[in-house]
């Protein structure tokens, strides 16, 4: 499954000072940015008996890279840590880990695995 | 029960901040003392280092009483890779300037404080004080656990309150 568009669920920023945000009263608005290309790298997600389904799912750095300038986050691994998940066909899947790919100290490529919501575990 | 795990919260955390103001951490671009309730926020895989990551664990509710008093168990996790200039090295410095700033911040006298109702609070609204006190025991440190060059502990403390009428 190559080429395809996927979206970044990202919380908007806390309000400073809100204690009810800290005390799960209030929540954060979220905001979905375009993922686009990106390619998984199996058609089908790795399954292991009692665990969700993972995904492995390999995004642009230039993607990420005009993400980062846009929203003044200073690092990819900023980004996909404060990321909710990929929401992939109205699927929010959430982020495992992030590793990136370099060639001369620059990343071409970041390595996502993605984790299926528990409640779709068989 | 919601009433008595919130005001536990923020009197740590307000007691935490006065004893070390540097120890603050960025959740979703804005700096904040160090602590958290894992229930209250995003599920992640992150685990927040040099925090106190605060998880409500048991629950015992008695109600013999006229008034039911309920024992909240709170779980406060907490860890440190040391610092990489150092190579690591002053983990075990760290983690042992956390455990006297949690000692210190729940071992200070008075043990109890007026329970709070943070329900109607927003931006720039008060909490309402109830009728009622929350209470808690001294922390039982657990033994410290390596992972990798991560080390890490778990405290748990005792947290009592009566459950008043109509309360969550």
């Amino acid at each position: 499954m190559g080429g395809r568009s996927v979206k970044l669920r990202t919380p908007a920023p806390a309000v400073a000072a809100d204690v009810s945000e800290q005390l799960g009263i209030a929540t954060p608005k979220f905001q979905d940015l375009p993922l686009q290309p990106v390619v998984f790298r199996k058609a089908r997600a790795t399954v292991a008996i009692g665990k969700a389904a993972k995904w492995e799912m390999l995004v642009s750095a230039s993607v990420v890279q005009s993400l980062l300038g846009s929203l003044a986050y200073n690092s990819a691994s900023v980004l996909f840590a404060q990321a909710f998940g990929v929401l992939c066909d109205d699927e929010l899947l959430e982020i495992e880990s992030a590793t990136q790919e370099q060639v001369f100290g620059q990343p071409y490529v970041y390595r996502l695995v993605l984790r299926a919501p528990l409640a779709q575990m068989v | 029960m919601q009433n008595a795990k919130d005001t536990f919260y923020t009197t740590l955390q307000s007691r935490l901040a006065v004893l070390n103001p540097a120890r603050t951490i960025v959740v979703r671009g804005v700096t904040r003392t160090a602590t958290l309730v894992e229930e209250n926020e995003l599920p992640s895989a992150v685990v927040p280092l040099n925090a106190f990551c605060l998880q409500w664990t048991g629950l015992r509710v008695n109600r013999e009483e006229p008034m039911p008093m309920a024992t909240l168990e709170c779980s406060i996790q907490y860890a440190t890779d040391g610092t990489t200039g150092n190579g690591g090295m002053d983990r075990g410095r760290l983690l042992a300037g956390m455990d006297a700033e949690l000692a210190s911040a729940l071992g200070a006298e008075p043990q109890t404080v007026e329970k709070m109702n943070y329900s109607p609070a927003g931006t720039g609204v008060a909490a309402t004080a109830m009728g009622t006190n929350i209470f808690w025991a001294d922390p039982v440190f657990n033994a410290a656990t390596t992972v990798g060059e991560r080390l890490q502990r778990t405290a748990t403390v005792q947290v009592l309150a009566y459950q008043e009428a109509g309360e969550l």
